[in-house]
């Protein structure tokens, strides 16, 4: 008896030196990558191509951080690492570059950092950008379309720029002859674009590209789609021998000049 | 007695709040996600390879992936370029197709986002996220 008893004691105090042990050790050389901000918001210009986020951290651990990937969520993002290892107490920074593209509105683009820390609460980080886009022009709709059929009736498009967008005056091209489309300027920095179909009897589709005259050395240009579809197609049930309806007939893009990539 | 129920009510609410309201404050940072595509948004490859004809494909990934491999007669419409692309994509577009977007896989929200637009700004009805996207394309096909 007194033997099992000796035993129970030897094999508690060896369960609990490893507990205690695994656990010393654990604090003792323990990796901790503190991050100032998981959350970044920027306020890029208005025309500006790119956000840039600097995402900084410190490892306030005892043992080194490697980093095994940074991934973006999206392709228009990418990812700037300063080093693969961050020793204890060093300080560094990932840096996203966001490409701003023809994005406009509320973006959230996110960067998932993974490292070798033990604790996997702490091996995946989630980085998020965030940014508000405010188009250099708003124009309104940027579609805009007629029934093939309907009555070749003019259609109004408004514009409007950007406070930070001294635009003073706008022009339209085009190289379709089937739409007619003039401006008459309204209030400063903002205008209205009349477009009118020369004949709605079969579908039609094509781009007016809009150009601004800032910046004088670089004018923006953007895209105003005007379109002559086909009808809505009745359902199926009640059209069992409809043939399948033709597509738009293209009158460009590719007649269109190509945009600067200062536009895009 | 009625007041002593509905206090020891009240003080349970409380208490059962407490982990929620501290892990809102300790999680501020922490990126909220945007919520799911709704099923009906979505489409299977099975379900739009069945459509045929009547499926317009659009590539939402940047150029270099498009240009890599894409769809069979996919067109490249992302948000690099949206009013050129979308230039391009419109006439070949007509209201009795139904338009699939995809991006590279099911993590990414491009898809999503072209998606959005094409509802908004063109104002084009029926337009679909390709679940899985690309990744799930290529296994498929």
């Amino acid at each position: 008896m007194k033997t099992r008893i000796l035993t129970f004691t030897v094999a508690c105090r060896a369960v609990a030196l490893c507990v205690g042990g695994s656990i010393l050790l654990a604090l003792s050389a323990r990796a901790e990558l503190k991050w100032e901000q998981n959350v970044i918001e920027l306020h890029p210009s208005v025309g500006d191509k790119q956000a840039v986020a600097h995402f900084k951290y410190q490892n306030t651990g005892t043992a080194p951080v490697h980093f095994k990937s940074v991934k973006a969520s999206c392709g228009c993002t990418t990812t700037q690492t300063q080093t693969e290892v961050v020793n204890p107490g060093e300080k560094g920074e990932i840096v996203a570059t966001f490409n701003i593209g023809d994005r406009t509105g509320q973006q959230l683009k996110t960067v998932t950092v993974q490292t070798d820390d033990p604790n996997p609460a702490q091996a995946s980080t989630v980085l998020a950008l965030k940014a508000d886009i405010t188009p250099a022009l708003e124009i309104k709709p940027q579609v805009v379309y007629w029934q093939n059929g309907e009555e070749p009736k003019s259609k109004k498009i408004s514009v409007k720029a950007a406070k930070e967008f001294p635009a003073k005056e706008i022009t339209i091209k085009s190289n379709s002859q089937n739409f007619e489309s003039k401006v008459e300027p309204g209030k400063p920095g903002e205008w209205t674009i009349e477009v009118t179909p020369k004949d709605t009897t079969h579908p039609i589709g094509t781009a007016l590209l809009i150009q601004t005259d800032y910046p004088k050395n670089a004018p923006k240009s953007f895209y105003l789609n005007v379109v002559v579809t086909n009808p809505p197609q009745a359902p199926p049930a009640l059209r069992p021998s409809a043939p399948a309806a033709p597509g738009i007939k293209a009158a460009t893009p590719a007649a269109i000049p190509s945009v600067s990539p200062a536009a895009r | 007695m009625k007041f002593r129920v509905a206090r020891e009510g009240l003080l349970l609410v409380a208490l059962a709040a407490l982990p929620a309201v501290g892990e809102g404050f300790y999680f501020r940072d922490r990126v909220s996600w945007q919520s799911p595509i709704p099923a009906a948004e979505l489409v299977t490859v099975d379900q739009a390879k069945a459509w045929g004809d009547n499926a317009i494909w659009v590539d939402a990934r940047p150029d270099d992936e498009f240009a890599s491999d894409h769809v069979p007669g996919a067109f490249s419409l992302n948000e690099d370029h949206w009013g050129e692309l979308l230039a391009q994509f419109l006439p070949n577009w007509s209201p009795q197709k139904k338009v699939v977007v995809y991006c590279s896989a099911e993590s990414c929200n491009a898809a999503r986002d072209v998606a959005k637009r094409l509802r908004d700004d063109a104002q084009i009805q029926n337009v679909f996220v390709l679940n899985g996207g690309w990744e799930e394309w290529v296994k498929r096909k």
